[in-house]
């Protein structure tokens, strides 16, 4: 008898954890988010700490298929719940073809850059195009985009061990953002320093195709474009457009592997550059909840130690940049607005 | 916290993959003794179970994920490191080996089969993701691609320790003191990369071409010249490396890991080496991507992402860099430096400066011009088993293999179309010659009307390969000037040869005849695999399996000239 009762006991108090258990499983019921991301903010996505925080304040997990930040815009968003472009541009692209969407919030900044090897530095600083303020390094637009325009050789540089003309690898300035945002750079930079409005664009667009017609086949992801300029050396990619953020992120993630190029490896900050943006873009009921999970606090503050992407909270200082990333300038300042869309969209279309 | 973080954790805990290898797989340890016994009776049988299409399958612990691979030739040397990688992560691996343009065809069709993508070039997928289906693409080794000259040959042309263009070369092919073999440019990356080359140092251009550079009547005459310097081609660089070892040729073009490996081969047959040559003005650089096809198996990504970490490990690295490959970023350490030899002409420490890869449309303009108009024609002789046993289903498939290369709209599909010269030629044959059917030229009516004949054609009789063959190379060696074409022999069977000519009187013919022409074989139902491997280690050519995939195995075939 009395062990009939432990029996029974022990069998009810089973059922009730089992009940306990289901309610909380239940209310920590993760909702799974699919989406596009841009390449560069992959590494975000895939860190644990992030996920964590994801999970456990916001019961939402990100799921991904990359894709370039203006591909992403036309790309087939069946199932999807988000897009995280690196660009207003493609918010606006968005809008003028699906309208509004159900959500959209800035989530972070980062500068676009130049990166690429001492001995190209080095050749760049003896012609004046390259200089250094404060151990950081900055390009004169001007004259680079003169030097490329002119199809000056590598070899009339001082370089003879680089084949081929002075050029800036990007990614497709027609389906990638960092691409596009450097060729709202070059457009700007070709406009007199001054932002391409509409009616600018018809001048300034045969200069770009010169441009870009040069570089033949383009990457279409950030993340791609930066591996192979770290893999394939000096001769393959003796200049590359990215963003800030890809070097920071780098060398926290490998700190061995950044610690044996660092000395080769260098950043270069145009002059004027440009802010790639990146804002998310809720599709579905469900994917407005990754707004406010990206601006939680810990997340911004792990986009910016692990990451590289600027937040509005964090004061830099060169001593404080993540990963030890030399060359770092704690303030951009120099910076030109973008063409608005209609502009960039001119733009595109002339590329394409 | 899903699986997935749960493993991302881990993994990051043991980003240096060799010291805490037995920590991270505690907990496998069981799973793979478990597996051991199955393993050791499997590979008592079977070894690596390999089947003659070049598929292998490497186990990793039975209740394992398994990743199917699609990659390049060039890596099957690096199989012992898959094997090894397989045991150290309990994942079973399965690969597949196939040209680039066909990695990006399955990727343009989804890659249903497989999970993981290896080319030799990021551009393969690029060009053919159009789904948005591959992501964490990382480049395993790189290796840029070159000639091989036969040393005394480099040292007679004068190409050795200096620069070299492929001007240069030209200058050798035209003064008849050279010629090389190469992979097809529409097939596989090494060829197309050494052709895209071409045409830059042709067009003396730095900056990427354009649609209209292509258009240019000059570069017309010279790339067609400088591909009339090809004595022999293939589908595959490694089976390249191959021909090349089992032949007596002057050159090749490949990728320099590939050099080294054939070097290896003929030093220790006591045969001359090859010397290097990095033509300066056509360089480029294969980057050996290592991507998974996402297809929303998140097991399958947590065991992708394992065998990559292993793949990126500095102890596997090294392994890859003792085959002659330069790793990623690292470049080759000084304790591997040996096996870049610098008597091979190999030099590691140049800036490889590659030319930039043209635009898609200019590329694929670029390809269908060396395919149809560039590349010296081919001459194929196609020997077909209209035996009594290829009745019924056989026939049918042989039928539609011919469809997929005779008609011009799906050749096009596969970069198969016929060029302006080329010459085919049908035998059919059962225990005699039926008859020999040639398309009076390569017109797209010319070619439909070579397939209607094949497609009314009945089967009927015993089988005698031989004669077929034969009467194959008599047709070659007695009509054609071998120095303007590109010849094979492909020879369809489903039986065994048992009438008419034996192999002794056919090898005796072929000596005689004294032209090297490959015989390439489709083995298909109860075809005597031994009588074709015969033929093919004769006439240095090589034995597809058609038994699970004559389509396949047609296309695969027509790839190599």
């Amino acid at each position: 008898m009395k062990s009939k009762l432990a029996g029974l006991i022990l069998l009810v108090a089973v059922i009730a954890a089992a009940g306990i258990y289901y309610l909380i499983r239940s209310e920590n019921q993760i909702t799974v988010l699919d989406g596009y991301l841009g390449g560069e903010k992959i590494g975000l996505y895939e860190d644990e700490e992030v996920a964590e925080i994801l999970a456990d304040r916001y019961h939402i997990q990100f799921e991904y298929s990359r894709a370039g930040s203006l591909d992403m815009v036309t790309a087939d968003q069946t199932g999807r719940d988000y897009l995280f472009p690196s660009s207003q541009t493609a918010l606006e692209y968005y809008e003028d073809e699906h309208g509004r969407p159900l959500a959209s919030e800035i989530v972070f900044n980062t500068p676009i850059v130049i990166y690429s090897h001492r001995l190209v530095s080095d050749a760049l600083k003896a012609q004046g195009v390259v200089t250094e303020q404060d151990g950081v390094l900055y390009a004169d637009m001007e004259k680079l985009t003169q030097l490329i325009l002119d199809g000056t050789a590598w070899a009339d540089m001082g370089l003879p061990e680089l084949y081929g003309s002075v050029s800036v690898d990007t990614t497709d300035p027609t389906k990638s953002n960092s691409g596009n945002m450097f060729a709202a750079l070059l457009a700007n930079v070709c406009n007199g320093g001054k932002t391409v409005t509409e009616g600018d664009v018809a001048q300034i667009l045969p200069m770009l195709e010169v441009i870009f017609g040069r570089l033949g086949y383009m990457e279409t992801s950030s993340s791609d474009l930066f591996n192979q300029f770290l893999n394939m050396g000096v001769g393959a990619n003796p200049m590359i457009a990215g963003y800030e953020s890809q070097i920071i992120e780098f060398a926290v993630e490998n700190p061995e592997d950044y610690e044996r190029l660092k000395d080769d490896l260098v950043m270069i900050y145009p002059t004027p550059t440009v802010w790639s943006t990146h804002v998310y873009i809720a599709l579905t009921e469900a994917g407005e909840a990754g707004v406010q999970a990206l601006l939680d606090e810990e997340v911004q503050r792990l986009a910016w130690e692990k990451h590289g992407f600027r937040t509005s909270g964090y004061g830099i200082t060169q001593e404080t940049v993540p990963g030890g990333v030399t060359g770092v300038a704690s303030e951009v300042t120099q910076v030109i607005p973008v063409p608005d869309y209609d502009a960039m969209r001119q733009i595109i279309d002339g590329l394409s | 916290m899903s699986l997935y973080y749960r493993f991302l954790i881990l993994k990051r805990k043991c980003r240096n993959y060799s010291p805490c290898r037995l920590a991270c797989n505690v907990r496998r340890l069981f799973v793979l003794l478990m597996a051991a016994a199955a393993c050791l009776a499997l590979a008592a049988c079977s070894g690596e179970a390999e089947n003659s299409a070049g598929d292998s399958r490497f186990e990793g612990s039975a209740g394992g994920e398994t990743l199917r691979i699609v990659s390049g030739s060039e890596n099957q040397e690096l199989e012992h490191i898959l094997e090894d990688c397989a045991r150290e992560t309990g994942v079973n691996i399965e690969i597949t080996y196939l040209g680039s343009v066909d990695i990006m065809r399955t990727l343009e069709q989804g890659a249903g089969g497989y999970d993981v993508v290896w080319p030799a070039s990021s551009l393969w997928i690029s060009l053919g993701d159009t789904d948005h289906l591959v992501k964490h693409a990382q480049s395993v080794s790189t290796t840029p691609v070159v000639f091989g000259i036969r040393e005394s040959l480099a040292q007679e042309l004068g190409f050795v320790g200096r620069e070299v263009s492929v001007k240069d070369i030209l200058s050798a092919i035209q003064e008849g003191k050279m010629s090389f073999c190469m992979t097809s440019a529409t097939q596989s990356n090494s060829g197309a990369s050494a052709y895209i080359g071409f045409l830059y140092a042709l067009m003396g251009k730095q900056q990427a071409m354009t649609a209209e550079d292509l258009q240019d009547e000059g570069l017309k005459a010279e790339i067609t010249e400088l591909l009339s310097g090809i004595d022999r081609s293939s589908g595959s660089s490694d089976w390249l490396k191959e021909m090349f070892l089992n032949g007596d040729y002057d050159a090749m073009v490949n990728y320099e890991c590939l050099i080294i490996s054939a070097n290896r081969e003929l030093e220790e047959a006591g045969r001359e080496t090859l010397y290097t040559v990095y033509p300066y003005d056509g360089l480029s650089l294969a980057d050996s991507p290592f991507a998974y096809v996402d297809h929303g198996d998140e097991s399958k990504e947590e065991a992708f992402l394992e065998v990559q970490e292993y793949l990126l490990s500095n102890e596997a690295q090294n392994e890859i860099q003792r085959t002659g490959r330069r790793s990623s970023n690292l470049g080759v350490s000084e304790e591997n430096r040996d096996v870049f030899r610098e008597d091979w002409g190999i030099d590691v420490d140049r800036v490889l400066s590659p030319i930039p890869m043209p635009a898609a449309d200019v590329l694929m303009e670029a390809l269908n011009l060396y395919q149809t108009q560039f590349k010296k024609p081919s001459l194929t002789v196609y020997c077909l088993d209209y035996s009594g046993s290829m009745s019924g289903e056989g026939n049918e498939q042989l039928v539609e293999a011919m469809a997929q290369i005779l008609i011009q709209e799906n050749a096009q599909r596969n970069l198969l179309q016929a060029g302006e010269n080329e010459v085919n030629i049908v035998i059919p044959f059962d225990d005699n010659v039926v008859d020999v059917w040639t398309a009076p030229d390569s017109s797209e009516e010319s070619l439909m009307a070579l397939y209607e004949q094949i497609e009314e054609e009945a089967c009927a009789g015993g089988t005698d390969i031989y004669q077929a063959a034969a009467e194959g190379i008599r047709r070659i060696a007695s009509d054609y000037d071998l120095s303007q074409y590109t010849p094979a022999v492909i020879l369809l069977t489903d039986g065994m040869s048992n009438s008419g000519m034996d192999y002794e009187e056919f090898k005796e013919f072929y000596l005689d005849s004294g032209v090297d022409v490959p015989v390439f074989s489709i083995m298909f139902g109860d075809a005597e695999e031994e009588q074709l491997e015969e033929l093919a280690d004769l006439s240095n050519a090589r034995v597809f399996d058609g038994r699970e995939d004559l389509i396949g195995a047609f296309r695969s075939v027509k790839g190599y000239n």
